[in-house]
């Protein structure tokens, strides 16, 4: 079946669609009791009794805000460290097959560790992200730099750039396209481990809120919650990181639609 | 042989010597043992002299070419420039590769002024200035805004040429320029290089191993034959510019060029 690329758009939302007549049909034939199987429709008034207790707007902001303190660190330290493993091949042999292995592990992985080093405190999220998303960005930055064609570095040198220019006026923005490929998937890792971090560590945010639900056996919250936090993950990835992603192939010639 | 004839047209010989290869040889070392690519050479270019390194490939015309820029070291002579010894890539010998290499983080007028960033002694509105006259030498001042990938072809690699132009270099160091571009396109570059050349009395370097390419850009044609590299023969090139590479008496020189190459006398095949 040949489908026009404009209208693939109809066939996505029809397929959505569809997927929310199963879940109704499904609770409509109870093949689970309702309390563990909420509607489509229960979930999203659950969800509304939240935001009208003023539950709701706190936790987002108390998540975003972790997050975005949490990324930023991880994001910096991760491009630095990749910035090194591309320019040093010591560098990057030591610390490849260690980030290797620790992205191996689930972001999850790390919360027992948080705990026992910081407790129930903030910084305990933060360290989850951080450990979470930084392996990503350092190997996917310094893919970027081991792969920068050789031609750019040769035409700088010809024309007189000093070798300490080199990071700042070649480096960086020659591997920019994987910077922000890693990132992307930097932060894809940051939101798993954050919101795992919360289940157990926090009294606010997404994943406190996961967790208030099955402590009140309350299936639409859980769901609910659930939900938000993949429609929130996805705006995130696709209409930021996902945006800037396509401007950059496209401006640096690597795009498919050029 | 055409080598010894005085030059009307270019009578370069009454110029300073610009760059001096004094036995310049080069040994790549390899497993089991090093391998020549370059026989000592040995050879004078003149200060405004449009010189072409013509050759098959693995002649060591790009060896010698990547020794001049600085890129690697001669393992034994000496190239000197007005009478220094180079050392290292530094923009007085500047290269202009077969691939454009474009920064496609900047825009067309950024990448001319990247080569003019460490000039001090201009200012930064002079710099600017200085790289809108090199994009007008090359047609292309219409378009500095715009960015590399919205260029075709033939465009990058003026842009590039501007680029190259705008520092100023001693030398221009021009490697197997236009390949990938279309006979039209190429056929006009030919010409805007001829120009550029005839106005900015640059010295010039260009490899190539098209003997028509040679012809028509060179007043000077050394021809290589490997390998080990070594130069074969010495061809003035008496035309006047600007040159079309469609004419037949470039065509005439282009099959002089060749016949050196033919020559019973070499010992090892080419290519």
């Amino acid at each position: 079946m040949k489908v026009q690329p404009h209208r693939i758009k109809y066939y996505v939302l029809g397929f959505y669609l569809l997927l929310l007549t199963v879940w109704q049909g499904l609770f409509s034939a109870q093949v689970l009791p309702d309390y563990l199987f909420p509607s489509p429709w229960q979930v999203v008034r659950r969800l509304w009794e939240l935001a009208a207790d003023n539950y709701l707007w706190p936790s987002l902001k108390a998540t975003f805000q972790r997050m975005g303190i949490g990324f930023s660190i991880a994001a910096t330290a991760g491009l630095l460290i990749g910035l090194l493993m591309g320019m040093s091949r010591v560098v990057n042999s030591c610390l490849r097959s260690l980030f290797l292995g620790l992205q191996t592990l689930p972001t999850a992985a790390w919360v027992p560790v948080s705990l026992l080093i910081y407790g129930l405190s903030d910084r305990g999220i933060y360290f989850v992200i951080i450990m979470s998303s930084a392996p990503a960005v350092a190997i996917a930055t310094s893919d970027g730099v081991l792969h920068i064609p050789r031609i750019y570095l040769q035409v700088a040198r010809t024309l007189g750039t000093p070798a300490y220019a080199m990071p700042v006026r070649i480096i960086l923005p020659a591997s920019l396209p994987s910077i922000v490929t890693g990132m992307k998937l930097g932060w894809t890792l940051a939101w798993h481990g954050g919101v795992s971090a919360e289940l157990i560590k926090s009294t606010i945010g997404l994943g406190f809120l996961l967790q208030m639900g099955r402590e009140l056996n309350d299936a639409a919250q859980v769901i609910g919650i659930m939900v938000l936090t993949v429609i929130f993950g996805v705006l995130l990835d696709q209409f930021v990181f996902g945006l800037i992603q396509k401007r950059i192939l496209l401006r640096w010639g690597l795009s498919q639609k050029a | 042989m055409t080598a010894a004839d005085p030059n009307p047209e270019a009578p370069a010989e009454a110029h300073p010597v610009k760059l001096k290869l004094t036995n310049v040889s080069k040994l790549y070392a390899n497993a089991s043992k090093p391998v020549a690519a370059l026989q000592p050479i040995s050879a004078e270019i003149r200060a405004g002299e449009f010189v072409v390194f013509f050759g098959p490939s693995g002649c060591g015309k790009s060896t010698l070419l990547n020794l001049i820029a600085g890129f690697e070291e001669p393992t034994e002579g000496e190239i000197t420039l007005d009478g220094a010894r180079v050392e290292g890539p530094h923009y007085d010998r500047l290269m202009l590769f077969q691939e454009h290499g474009l920064f496609p983080w900047l825009n067309v007028i950024e990448n001319v002024l990247f080569g003019l960033k460490r000039q001090f002694r201009f200012k930064p509105k002079a710099r600017r200035q200085k790289a809108r006259e090199f994009l007008q030498m090359v047609h292309l001042d219409q378009f500095e805004k715009a960015p590399i990938h919205e260029l075709s072809g033939g465009m990058k690699q003026r842009v590039a040429l501007a680029r190259a132009l705008a520092p100023d270099p001693k030398v221009l160091l021009v490697d197997e320029p236009f390949p990938a571009l279309d006979a039209l396109t190429r056929a006009k570059l030919y010409g805007d290089l001829q120009e550029i050349f005839l106005r900015t009395k640059k010295t010039i370097i260009l490899v190539t191993h098209d003997p028509r390419e040679a012809a028509c850009l060179g007043d000077r044609v050394l021809v290589f034959s490997g390998r080990p590299g070594r130069i074969k023969a010495d061809i003035a090139i008496h035309l006047p510019r600007i040159r079309d590479i469609n004419d037949p008496k470039v065509a005439d020189y282009a099959k002089t060029i060749m016949s050196q190459l033919e020559g019973p006398a070499d010992e090892s095949p080419a290519t």
